[in-house]
Protein backbone atom coordinates (compact mmCIF):
# COMPACT_ATOMS: atom_id res chain seq x y z
CA UNK A 1 0.00 0.00 0.00
CA UNK A 2 1.61 3.49 -1.01
CA UNK A 3 2.51 5.89 2.00
CA UNK A 4 -0.49 8.63 0.29
CA UNK A 5 -3.66 6.51 1.40
CA UNK A 6 -5.61 9.33 -0.06
CA UNK A 7 -4.51 12.17 -2.54
CA UNK A 8 -7.55 14.93 -3.69
CA UNK A 9 -6.87 17.60 -5.87
CA UNK A 10 -8.47 20.32 -7.31
CA UNK A 11 -11.92 19.49 -5.25
CA UNK A 12 -14.90 21.98 -5.95
CA UNK A 13 -18.13 22.00 -4.44
CA UNK A 14 -20.59 24.49 -4.37
CA UNK A 15 -24.45 25.27 -3.56
CA UNK A 16 -26.31 27.33 -5.28
CA UNK A 17 -24.13 30.39 -5.44
CA UNK A 18 -21.80 29.63 -2.47
CA UNK A 19 -19.35 28.06 -3.61
CA UNK A 20 -17.68 26.29 -0.24
CA UNK A 21 -14.47 24.52 -1.62
CA UNK A 22 -12.41 25.97 -4.39
CA UNK A 23 -9.74 23.98 -6.10
CA UNK A 24 -8.99 22.06 -2.70
CA UNK A 25 -5.82 20.00 -2.20
CA UNK A 26 -5.43 17.58 0.36
CA UNK A 27 -3.15 14.07 0.28
CA UNK A 28 -3.28 12.10 3.68
CA UNK A 29 -0.37 9.32 4.68
CA UNK A 30 -0.95 6.35 6.38
CA UNK A 31 -0.24 6.72 10.22
CA UNK A 32 -1.10 10.00 10.02
CA UNK A 33 -4.03 11.89 12.57
CA UNK A 34 -4.90 15.00 10.57
CA UNK A 35 -7.25 17.64 12.02
CA UNK A 36 -8.47 20.45 9.91
CA UNK A 37 -9.88 23.32 11.74
CA UNK A 38 -12.65 25.43 10.81
CA UNK A 39 -15.15 27.60 12.18
CA UNK A 40 -19.26 26.62 11.52
CA UNK A 41 -20.67 26.68 8.12
CA UNK A 42 -17.02 26.90 6.48
CA UNK A 43 -17.63 23.69 4.64
CA UNK A 44 -15.98 21.07 6.90
CA UNK A 45 -18.55 18.72 6.72
CA UNK A 46 -19.03 18.95 3.02
CA UNK A 47 -15.55 18.03 2.46
CA UNK A 48 -15.54 14.93 4.95
CA UNK A 49 -18.56 14.20 3.28
CA UNK A 50 -16.97 13.75 0.10
CA UNK A 51 -13.50 12.39 1.30
CA UNK A 52 -15.84 9.21 2.09
CA UNK A 53 -17.59 9.01 -0.38
CA UNK A 54 -21.21 10.28 0.82
CA UNK A 55 -21.11 13.00 -1.61
CA UNK A 56 -19.76 14.33 -4.93
CA UNK A 57 -17.51 17.10 -5.68
CA UNK A 58 -18.86 19.39 -8.41
CA UNK A 59 -15.38 18.50 -9.90
CA UNK A 60 -11.74 17.36 -9.02
CA UNK A 61 -10.19 14.00 -8.12
CA UNK A 62 -9.65 11.81 -5.29
CA UNK A 63 -7.85 8.86 -4.93
CA UNK A 64 -8.09 6.40 -2.04
CA UNK A 65 -5.82 3.43 -1.75
CA UNK A 66 -4.60 3.84 -4.98
CA UNK A 67 -8.29 3.32 -6.33
CA UNK A 68 -10.36 5.79 -8.37
CA UNK A 69 -13.82 5.77 -9.68
CA UNK A 70 -16.73 4.70 -8.98
CA UNK A 71 -15.99 0.53 -10.08
CA UNK A 72 -13.81 0.32 -6.88
CA UNK A 73 -16.56 2.50 -4.77
CA UNK A 74 -16.94 -0.69 -2.22
CA UNK A 75 -13.89 -1.33 -1.97
CA UNK A 76 -12.87 1.83 -0.72
CA UNK A 77 -15.66 1.80 1.31
CA UNK A 78 -14.73 -1.19 3.07
CA UNK A 79 -11.65 0.30 3.89
CA UNK A 80 -13.07 3.50 5.26
CA UNK A 81 -15.23 4.67 8.49
CA UNK A 82 -17.38 7.68 8.94
CA UNK A 83 -18.61 9.05 12.05
CA UNK A 84 -20.83 12.19 11.97
CA UNK A 85 -21.53 15.13 14.60
CA UNK A 86 -25.11 13.24 14.81
CA UNK A 87 -24.79 9.41 15.89
CA UNK A 88 -27.04 7.88 13.16
CA UNK A 89 -28.32 5.06 15.03
CA UNK A 90 -31.43 3.41 15.04
CA UNK A 91 -33.35 4.05 18.16
CA UNK A 92 -35.66 1.20 18.23
CA UNK A 93 -32.98 -1.30 18.34
CA UNK A 94 -30.61 -2.23 21.52
CA UNK A 95 -26.60 -1.09 21.03
CA UNK A 96 -25.64 -4.33 20.53
CA UNK A 97 -28.56 -5.07 17.53
CA UNK A 98 -27.45 -1.59 16.19
CA UNK A 99 -23.32 -3.55 15.91
CA UNK A 100 -24.99 -6.51 14.91
CA UNK A 101 -26.51 -5.41 12.27
CA UNK A 102 -23.37 -3.47 10.44
CA UNK A 103 -21.60 -6.87 11.71
CA UNK A 104 -23.68 -8.67 8.99
CA UNK A 105 -23.67 -6.52 6.60
CA UNK A 106 -19.47 -5.92 6.75
CA UNK A 107 -19.66 -9.74 7.02
CA UNK A 108 -17.47 -9.87 10.26
CA UNK A 109 -16.23 -12.82 11.30
CA UNK A 110 -16.46 -13.83 15.42
CA UNK A 111 -19.19 -10.83 15.41
CA UNK A 112 -20.39 -11.71 18.73
CA UNK A 113 -16.61 -11.61 20.07
CA UNK A 114 -15.79 -8.34 18.33
CA UNK A 115 -19.37 -6.86 19.10
CA UNK A 116 -18.37 -7.80 22.89
CA UNK A 117 -14.92 -5.61 22.14
CA UNK A 118 -16.15 -2.46 21.02
CA UNK A 119 -18.88 -1.65 22.98
CA UNK A 120 -15.83 -2.32 26.30
CA UNK A 121 -13.87 -0.44 24.61
CA UNK A 122 -16.73 2.48 24.30
CA UNK A 123 -17.37 1.81 27.52
CA UNK A 124 -21.19 0.64 27.10
CA UNK A 125 -21.28 -3.17 27.76
CA UNK A 126 -23.42 -2.79 30.58
CA UNK A 127 -25.68 -1.43 28.15
CA UNK A 128 -25.44 -3.68 25.30
CA UNK A 129 -28.81 -4.75 25.61
CA UNK A 130 -30.68 -1.26 26.33
CA UNK A 131 -32.13 0.39 23.64
CA UNK A 132 -30.37 3.28 22.27
CA UNK A 133 -33.45 5.41 22.11
CA UNK A 134 -32.65 5.54 26.03
CA UNK A 135 -29.21 6.50 25.86
CA UNK A 136 -27.69 10.09 26.76
CA UNK A 137 -26.43 11.88 23.44
CA UNK A 138 -22.91 11.02 24.86
CA UNK A 139 -23.35 7.31 25.10
CA UNK A 140 -24.88 7.26 21.21
CA UNK A 141 -22.13 9.25 20.65
CA UNK A 142 -19.70 6.27 21.69
CA UNK A 143 -22.00 3.90 20.17
CA UNK A 144 -21.35 5.13 17.12
CA UNK A 145 -17.29 5.08 17.64
CA UNK A 146 -18.12 1.77 17.95
CA UNK A 147 -19.91 1.07 14.66
CA UNK A 148 -17.29 3.19 12.94
CA UNK A 149 -14.49 0.81 14.01
CA UNK A 150 -16.56 -2.15 14.30
CA UNK A 151 -15.10 -3.68 11.03
CA UNK A 152 -11.14 -2.85 11.15
CA UNK A 153 -11.42 0.58 8.99
CA UNK A 154 -7.72 1.57 7.62
CA UNK A 155 -9.22 5.06 7.38
CA UNK A 156 -11.46 6.97 9.56
CA UNK A 157 -12.81 10.08 9.26
CA UNK A 158 -14.28 11.65 12.36
CA UNK A 159 -17.03 14.62 11.77
CA UNK A 160 -17.33 17.40 14.89
CA UNK A 161 -16.51 14.21 17.10
CA UNK A 162 -16.38 15.95 20.75
CA UNK A 163 -19.79 17.48 19.57
CA UNK A 164 -22.01 16.37 22.86
CA UNK A 165 -19.09 14.33 24.38
CA UNK A 166 -18.55 15.25 28.18
CA UNK A 167 -14.85 15.32 29.24
CA UNK A 168 -14.65 11.62 30.13
CA UNK A 169 -16.00 11.14 26.94
CA UNK A 170 -13.66 13.20 25.01
CA UNK A 171 -10.63 11.80 27.09
CA UNK A 172 -11.91 8.47 26.17
CA UNK A 173 -12.12 8.78 22.28
CA UNK A 174 -8.83 10.91 22.40
CA UNK A 175 -7.01 7.38 23.83
CA UNK A 176 -9.40 5.38 21.11
CA UNK A 177 -7.90 7.59 18.54
CA UNK A 178 -4.30 7.22 19.83
CA UNK A 179 -4.52 3.29 20.43
CA UNK A 180 -5.98 2.93 16.89
CA UNK A 181 -3.62 4.76 15.18
CA UNK A 182 -0.26 3.30 17.10
CA UNK A 183 -2.30 0.07 15.13
CA UNK A 184 -1.89 1.72 11.98
CA UNK A 185 -5.52 3.18 11.35
CA UNK A 186 -5.08 6.79 9.81
CA UNK A 187 -7.59 9.73 10.74
CA UNK A 188 -9.15 12.47 9.46
CA UNK A 189 -10.94 14.42 11.79
CA UNK A 190 -12.28 18.05 11.77
CA UNK A 191 -13.65 20.53 14.59
CA UNK A 192 -13.40 23.36 15.68
CA UNK A 193 -12.56 22.17 19.37
CA UNK A 194 -8.90 23.79 19.22
CA UNK A 195 -7.59 21.85 22.40
CA UNK A 196 -8.58 18.59 22.20
CA UNK A 197 -7.87 18.84 18.36
CA UNK A 198 -4.91 19.76 18.89
CA UNK A 199 -4.31 17.10 21.61
CA UNK A 200 -3.81 14.38 19.14
CA UNK A 201 -2.99 15.79 15.80
CA UNK A 202 -0.05 14.79 13.93
CA UNK A 203 -1.10 17.32 11.12
CA UNK A 204 -3.26 20.23 11.68
CA UNK A 205 -4.65 22.66 9.02
CA UNK A 206 -7.32 25.18 8.55
CA UNK A 207 -10.41 25.23 6.35
CA UNK A 208 -10.90 28.80 5.29
CA UNK A 209 -12.04 30.31 1.95
CA UNK A 210 -12.92 27.12 0.30
CA UNK A 211 -9.07 25.90 0.87
CA UNK A 212 -6.55 23.96 3.20
CA UNK A 213 -4.05 26.39 4.93
CA UNK A 214 -1.74 23.70 6.53
CA UNK A 215 0.74 24.39 9.24
CA UNK A 216 2.71 22.24 9.60
CA UNK A 217 5.63 23.45 11.65
CA UNK A 218 3.81 25.61 13.99
CA UNK A 219 3.45 25.35 17.56
CA UNK A 220 0.28 24.24 19.18
CA UNK A 221 0.01 28.19 20.53
CA UNK A 222 1.74 29.52 17.55
CA UNK A 223 -1.33 27.87 15.39
CA UNK A 224 -4.23 29.40 17.40
CA UNK A 225 -2.80 32.18 16.73
CA UNK A 226 -2.88 31.88 12.80
CA UNK A 227 -5.94 30.27 13.17
CA UNK A 228 -7.19 33.45 14.79
CA UNK A 229 -5.49 35.62 11.93
CA UNK A 230 -7.00 33.51 9.12
CA UNK A 231 -10.49 33.57 10.43
CA UNK A 232 -10.47 37.39 10.11
CA UNK A 233 -7.90 38.13 7.18
CA UNK A 234 -9.33 35.34 5.12
CA UNK A 235 -12.89 35.47 6.08
CA UNK A 236 -13.35 31.80 7.17
CA UNK A 237 -15.61 32.74 9.75
CA UNK A 238 -18.26 33.70 7.29
CA UNK A 239 -18.67 30.35 5.23
CA UNK A 240 -17.81 30.15 1.52
CA UNK A 241 -17.04 32.44 -1.20
CA UNK A 242 -19.91 34.06 -3.58
CA UNK A 243 -19.70 33.95 -6.67
CA UNK B 1 -6.42 -7.92 14.14
CA UNK B 2 -8.06 -6.95 10.80
CA UNK B 3 -11.51 -9.17 10.16
CA UNK B 4 -10.26 -10.71 6.72
CA UNK B 5 -13.99 -10.67 5.92
CA UNK B 6 -14.88 -7.30 6.22
CA UNK B 7 -12.39 -7.26 3.26
CA UNK B 8 -14.53 -9.44 0.90
CA UNK B 9 -17.66 -7.85 2.00
CA UNK B 10 -21.04 -8.74 3.25
CA UNK B 11 -22.89 -11.53 1.00
CA UNK B 12 -26.06 -10.22 -0.85
CA UNK B 13 -28.06 -12.80 1.21
CA UNK B 14 -26.76 -12.56 4.30
CA UNK B 15 -27.08 -8.36 3.88
CA UNK B 16 -30.53 -8.74 2.60
CA UNK B 17 -31.36 -11.22 5.92
CA UNK B 18 -30.25 -8.77 7.82
CA UNK B 19 -31.79 -5.62 6.56
CA UNK B 20 -34.74 -7.83 6.61
CA UNK B 21 -34.34 -8.77 10.27
CA UNK B 22 -33.68 -5.08 11.36
CA UNK B 23 -36.56 -3.83 9.66
CA UNK B 24 -39.02 -6.21 11.20
CA UNK B 25 -37.34 -5.58 14.90
CA UNK B 26 -38.10 -1.50 14.57
CA UNK B 27 -41.90 -2.17 12.84
CA UNK B 28 -42.56 -4.38 15.52
CA UNK B 29 -41.31 -2.19 18.44
CA UNK B 30 -41.91 1.04 17.49
CA UNK B 31 -45.34 -0.04 15.51
CA UNK B 32 -45.28 3.13 13.26
CA UNK B 33 -46.30 0.67 10.09
CA UNK B 34 -49.03 -1.63 11.95
CA UNK B 35 -51.18 1.37 13.86
CA UNK B 36 -51.43 3.48 11.03
CA UNK B 37 -52.90 0.29 8.64
CA UNK B 38 -55.07 -0.99 11.05
CA UNK B 39 -56.64 2.07 12.03
CA UNK B 40 -56.72 3.05 8.40
CA UNK B 41 -58.35 -0.22 7.32
CA UNK B 42 -60.80 -0.12 10.16
CA UNK B 43 -61.79 3.47 9.04
CA UNK B 44 -62.13 2.69 5.64
CA UNK B 45 -64.18 -0.11 6.04
CA UNK B 46 -66.20 1.62 9.29
CA UNK B 47 -67.07 4.06 6.23
CA UNK B 48 -68.38 2.17 3.99
CA UNK B 49 -70.01 0.35 5.91
CA UNK B 50 -71.95 3.62 7.25
CA UNK B 51 -72.45 4.88 4.09
CA UNK B 52 -73.81 1.87 2.31
CA UNK B 53 -76.38 0.85 5.19
CA UNK B 54 -78.52 4.15 3.70
CA UNK B 55 -78.45 2.75 0.25
CA UNK B 56 -79.74 -0.15 -1.67
CA UNK B 57 -76.54 -1.88 -3.40
CA UNK B 58 -75.02 -5.22 -4.61
CA UNK B 59 -72.91 -6.33 -2.09
CA UNK B 60 -70.84 -8.92 -4.35
CA UNK B 61 -70.24 -6.46 -7.01
CA UNK B 62 -68.97 -3.66 -4.94
CA UNK B 63 -66.39 -6.21 -2.56
CA UNK B 64 -64.21 -6.03 -4.78
CA UNK B 65 -63.34 -2.05 -4.85
CA UNK B 66 -64.14 -2.17 -0.81
CA UNK B 67 -61.52 -4.59 -0.19
CA UNK B 68 -58.67 -3.04 -2.67
CA UNK B 69 -59.70 0.73 -1.36
CA UNK B 70 -58.67 -0.69 1.90
CA UNK B 71 -55.62 -2.20 0.87
CA UNK B 72 -54.87 0.66 -0.87
CA UNK B 73 -55.46 3.71 1.32
CA UNK B 74 -54.13 1.81 4.41
CA UNK B 75 -51.22 0.62 3.02
CA UNK B 76 -50.16 3.55 1.65
CA UNK B 77 -49.24 5.37 4.66
CA UNK B 78 -47.60 2.53 6.15
CA UNK B 79 -45.45 2.63 3.26
CA UNK B 80 -44.25 6.29 3.54
CA UNK B 81 -41.88 5.93 6.72
CA UNK B 82 -39.97 2.45 5.24
CA UNK B 83 -37.21 5.21 3.65
CA UNK B 84 -37.70 8.38 5.53
CA UNK B 85 -37.22 7.15 8.89
CA UNK B 86 -33.87 6.30 7.59
CA UNK B 87 -33.04 9.74 6.04
CA UNK B 88 -34.38 11.08 9.36
CA UNK B 89 -32.14 8.93 11.78
CA UNK B 90 -29.59 9.57 9.22
CA UNK B 91 -28.94 5.57 9.00
CA UNK B 92 -29.26 5.92 4.92
CA UNK B 93 -25.61 7.20 5.31
CA UNK B 94 -24.17 4.45 7.39
CA UNK B 95 -26.08 1.80 5.22
CA UNK B 96 -24.75 3.80 1.88
CA UNK B 97 -21.11 3.61 3.43
CA UNK B 98 -21.52 -0.28 3.72
CA UNK B 99 -19.89 -2.70 1.57
CA UNK B 100 -23.45 -4.13 0.27
CA UNK B 101 -25.34 -3.63 -2.68
CA UNK B 102 -27.98 -1.10 -2.60
CA UNK B 103 -30.24 -3.85 -3.72
CA UNK B 104 -29.70 -5.98 -0.44
CA UNK B 105 -31.22 -2.81 0.78
CA UNK B 106 -34.11 -2.70 -1.53
CA UNK B 107 -35.10 -6.59 -0.68
CA UNK B 108 -34.71 -6.65 3.00
CA UNK B 109 -37.38 -3.91 2.91
CA UNK B 110 -39.68 -5.33 0.48
CA UNK B 111 -39.87 -8.38 2.11
CA UNK B 112 -40.39 -6.95 5.79
CA UNK B 113 -43.11 -4.75 4.51
CA UNK B 114 -44.48 -7.20 2.46
CA UNK B 115 -44.75 -9.80 5.65
CA UNK B 116 -46.23 -6.74 7.64
CA UNK B 117 -48.55 -5.21 4.86
CA UNK B 118 -49.67 -9.01 3.85
CA UNK B 119 -50.17 -9.91 7.53
CA UNK B 120 -51.92 -7.12 7.65
CA UNK B 121 -53.92 -7.36 4.57
CA UNK B 122 -55.22 -10.39 5.36
CA UNK B 123 -56.76 -8.89 8.73
CA UNK B 124 -58.45 -6.32 7.06
CA UNK B 125 -60.31 -9.08 4.81
CA UNK B 126 -61.12 -11.05 8.20
CA UNK B 127 -63.01 -7.46 8.87
CA UNK B 128 -64.44 -6.73 5.76
CA UNK B 129 -66.02 -10.08 6.28
CA UNK B 130 -67.27 -9.34 9.68
CA UNK B 131 -68.62 -5.47 8.29
CA UNK B 132 -70.26 -7.16 5.72
CA UNK B 133 -72.68 -10.03 5.18
CA UNK B 134 -70.92 -11.10 2.43
CA UNK B 135 -71.10 -14.97 1.14
CA UNK B 136 -67.00 -16.71 1.38
CA UNK B 137 -66.23 -17.04 -1.92
CA UNK B 138 -63.32 -19.21 -3.02
CA UNK B 139 -60.92 -18.58 -0.33
CA UNK B 140 -57.58 -19.90 -1.85
CA UNK B 141 -58.40 -18.13 -5.16
CA UNK B 142 -58.83 -14.35 -3.43
CA UNK B 143 -55.84 -15.35 -1.22
CA UNK B 144 -53.60 -15.55 -4.12
CA UNK B 145 -55.05 -12.40 -5.78
CA UNK B 146 -54.25 -10.64 -2.63
CA UNK B 147 -50.77 -12.04 -2.62
CA UNK B 148 -49.93 -11.27 -5.98
CA UNK B 149 -51.46 -7.61 -5.94
CA UNK B 150 -49.29 -6.75 -2.62
CA UNK B 151 -46.02 -7.98 -4.28
CA UNK B 152 -46.83 -5.07 -6.81
CA UNK B 153 -48.33 -2.87 -4.23
CA UNK B 154 -45.21 -2.94 -2.07
CA UNK B 155 -42.84 -3.21 -4.61
CA UNK B 156 -43.51 0.21 -5.87
CA UNK B 157 -44.30 1.77 -2.61
CA UNK B 158 -41.02 0.94 -1.70
CA UNK B 159 -39.21 2.65 -4.61
CA UNK B 160 -42.18 5.49 -4.53
CA UNK B 161 -41.02 5.59 -1.22
CA UNK B 162 -37.04 5.83 -1.73
CA UNK B 163 -37.69 8.48 -4.32
CA UNK B 164 -39.67 10.53 -1.97
CA UNK B 165 -37.65 10.46 1.16
CA UNK B 166 -35.24 12.77 -0.26
CA UNK B 167 -37.60 15.12 -0.91
CA UNK B 168 -39.12 17.77 1.07
CA UNK B 169 -42.60 17.13 2.14
CA UNK B 170 -42.38 13.09 0.99
CA UNK B 171 -45.61 12.57 3.41
CA UNK B 172 -47.60 14.36 0.59
CA UNK B 173 -45.61 13.63 -2.78
CA UNK B 174 -45.85 9.59 -2.00
CA UNK B 175 -49.14 9.42 -2.60
CA UNK B 176 -48.82 11.96 -5.06
CA UNK B 177 -46.16 9.54 -7.00
CA UNK B 178 -47.89 6.66 -6.19
CA UNK B 179 -51.58 7.04 -6.71
CA UNK B 180 -51.18 7.52 -10.17
CA UNK B 181 -49.20 4.43 -10.87
CA UNK B 182 -50.84 1.69 -8.81
CA UNK B 183 -54.51 2.51 -9.37
CA UNK B 184 -53.72 2.15 -13.36
CA UNK B 185 -51.44 -1.40 -12.79
CA UNK B 186 -52.14 -3.57 -9.76
CA UNK B 187 -54.95 -2.09 -8.19
CA UNK B 188 -57.21 -1.95 -11.18
CA UNK B 189 -56.15 -5.63 -12.41
CA UNK B 190 -56.25 -7.04 -8.90
CA UNK B 191 -59.81 -5.13 -8.23
CA UNK B 192 -60.97 -7.18 -11.57
CA UNK B 193 -59.71 -10.38 -10.41
CA UNK B 194 -61.01 -10.27 -7.55
CA UNK B 195 -64.76 -8.85 -8.77
CA UNK B 196 -64.80 -12.42 -10.65
CA UNK B 197 -63.67 -14.35 -7.53
CA UNK B 198 -67.03 -12.99 -5.58
CA UNK B 199 -68.80 -13.68 -8.82
CA UNK B 200 -68.11 -17.29 -8.45
CA UNK B 201 -65.03 -17.73 -10.63
CA UNK B 202 -61.90 -19.55 -10.13
CA UNK B 203 -57.96 -18.91 -10.04
CA UNK B 204 -57.87 -21.46 -13.40
CA UNK B 205 -60.97 -18.85 -14.95
CA UNK B 206 -58.62 -15.85 -14.24
CA UNK B 207 -55.12 -16.84 -16.08
CA UNK B 208 -55.15 -13.77 -18.18
CA UNK B 209 -55.86 -11.42 -14.97
CA UNK B 210 -53.07 -13.32 -13.19
CA UNK B 211 -50.51 -13.22 -16.19
CA UNK B 212 -51.12 -9.49 -15.87
CA UNK B 213 -51.13 -8.41 -12.05
CA UNK B 214 -47.74 -10.78 -12.31
CA UNK B 215 -46.08 -8.86 -15.30
CA UNK B 216 -47.23 -5.62 -13.29
CA UNK B 217 -44.83 -7.69 -9.94
CA UNK B 218 -41.91 -8.31 -11.94
CA UNK B 219 -41.93 -4.46 -13.60
CA UNK B 220 -42.16 -3.07 -10.07
CA UNK B 221 -39.86 -5.34 -8.76
CA UNK B 222 -37.22 -5.20 -11.83
CA UNK B 223 -37.51 -1.27 -11.36
CA UNK B 224 -36.71 -1.22 -7.44
CA UNK B 225 -33.79 -3.23 -8.41
CA UNK B 226 -32.29 -1.43 -11.05
CA UNK B 227 -33.31 1.91 -9.66
CA UNK B 228 -31.96 1.63 -5.81
CA UNK B 229 -28.73 2.34 -6.52
CA UNK B 230 -29.26 5.71 -7.64
CA UNK B 231 -31.57 6.37 -5.05
CA UNK B 232 -29.53 5.75 -2.36
CA UNK B 233 -26.52 7.45 -3.04
CA UNK B 234 -26.62 10.88 -2.82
Amino acid sequence: MPDEILIASGIRRSFGKKMVLNDLDLQLNKGDIYVLFGSNGVGKTTLVKILATLIHSDKGDITHFGMNGEDDIKDIRRKIGFMSHEPYLYRDLTASENLDLFADLYSIPDKEKRIEEMLKMVELYHRSYDRVGSFSRGMKQRLALARTLLHSPDMVFLDEPYSGLDLNAQAMLNRVIKKMNEEGVTFFLITHDLEKGLEIATRKGILAKGKIVEKPEASSQDFITQYKEILETRGGAKGGIQN
Amino acid sequence: MKPEAALKGGSKISATKAIFIKELKIEFRNKQMINSMLILALMVLASFRFIFSFIDFSETELAAPILWVTFFFSGMFALAPIYQREVEQGTKECLTLAPISASTIFFGKFFSSFLVIMGLNLFSMVLFFVFFSQPFPDMISLITIIVLGTIGFVALGNLISAISANISQSQVMLPVLLIPILLFTVVMTSVEATYQIFDGQTLADLADGIKLILAFDIIFVASGYLLIDYLMEE
